[in-house]
């Protein structure tokens, strides 16, 4: 059992099987919240634009169980709201990524990744925890996605190697990548 | 007719539509999600898929929920 043996669904609703990523290194990504705290999505087209011609690929899967309730800086306020704030890499349908309703993929990508904690180091660590503890305190138990930006990093066997959660920055995952390129 | 360009999920846009229909406001839901068409307008009146996009003439636009400058908008017609 690997990643390859996952089908998702297309922004247009089509079927597409994660076999086409064989060999790659692939980062899963939980997106979400166009609007809001989510400068993730910048770095996330960094990594891609840095590594992607060395067979790195990131999968974006939006999802809006964490919409709403965003926590962090709102030192800026934004009047708009930008379309996946522009990223170049796939990003699929739609879809639950915890609950029983959970798309497959992330049941199988949990399932092989548990749940260590946040980096309490990050500036969001704090108003995430506390937003999760008076929102949504199931999310705290088990291994389930807690937050957009969870992110599974993906070998070139389709392997599971590492889950950084939403307190790591994407660029502090870059040296991981390097290290499967 | 007074076009928002917007998508689902998106506070600032439901504010701009709120916001028309409080002033009696007919317009027009343009969803630069579901449609590529409508994406693809958004990028040529504002030079960007950032929304709520509010226009008359495809030529003057208001960015965010800007109440001053969509009476402006609103004004000019």
């Amino acid at each position: 059992m690997s990643v390859y043996d996952f089908t998702v669904k297309t922004k247009r609703g089509e079927d597409k099987s994660l076999a086409d990523y064989k060999g790659k290194v692939l980062l899963i990504v939980n997106t979400a919240s166009k609007c809001g705290f989510t400068p993730q999505f910048e770095e996330l087209q960094k990594l891609y634009d840095d590594y992607k011609d060395k067979g790195f690929e990131v999968l974006g899967f939006p999802c809006n169980q964490f919409a709403g309730q965003e926590p962090g800086t709102n030192d800026e306020v934004q009047q708009f709201c930008k379309l996946n704030y522009g990223v170049t890499f796939p990003i699929f349908a739609k879809g639950d990524v915890r609950g029983e309703n959970a798309q497959p993929l992330f049941k199988y990508l949990t399932a092989q990744k548990k749940f260590e904690g946040f980096d309490m180091n990050h500036p969001v660590a704090k108003p995430l925890l506390d937003a999760l503890q008076k929102n949504f305190p199931e999310y705290l138990e088990g291994d389930g996605i807690k937050w957009n930006f969870t992110k599974f990093l993906v070998n070139r066997d389709g392997e599971v190697v590492a889950r950084f959660e939403p307190t790591t920055t994407p660029a502090a995952i870059a040296k991981d990548i390097e290290a499967l390129l | 007719m007074v076009k928002v360009y917007s998508f689902q999920g998106c506070p600032w846009c439901d504010k701009v539509k709120k916001y028309l229909q409080a002033r009696g406001v007919e317009y027009e839901t343009c969803d630069i999600e579901e449609s590529e068409e409508a994406a693809k307008e958004c990028q040529r009146i504002s030079g960007d898929l950032a929304v709520p996009v509010t226009t008359i003439d495809g030529v003057n636009y208001v960015v965010g929920f800007d109440k001053r400058k969509i009476d402006e908008l609103l004004a000019s017609a």
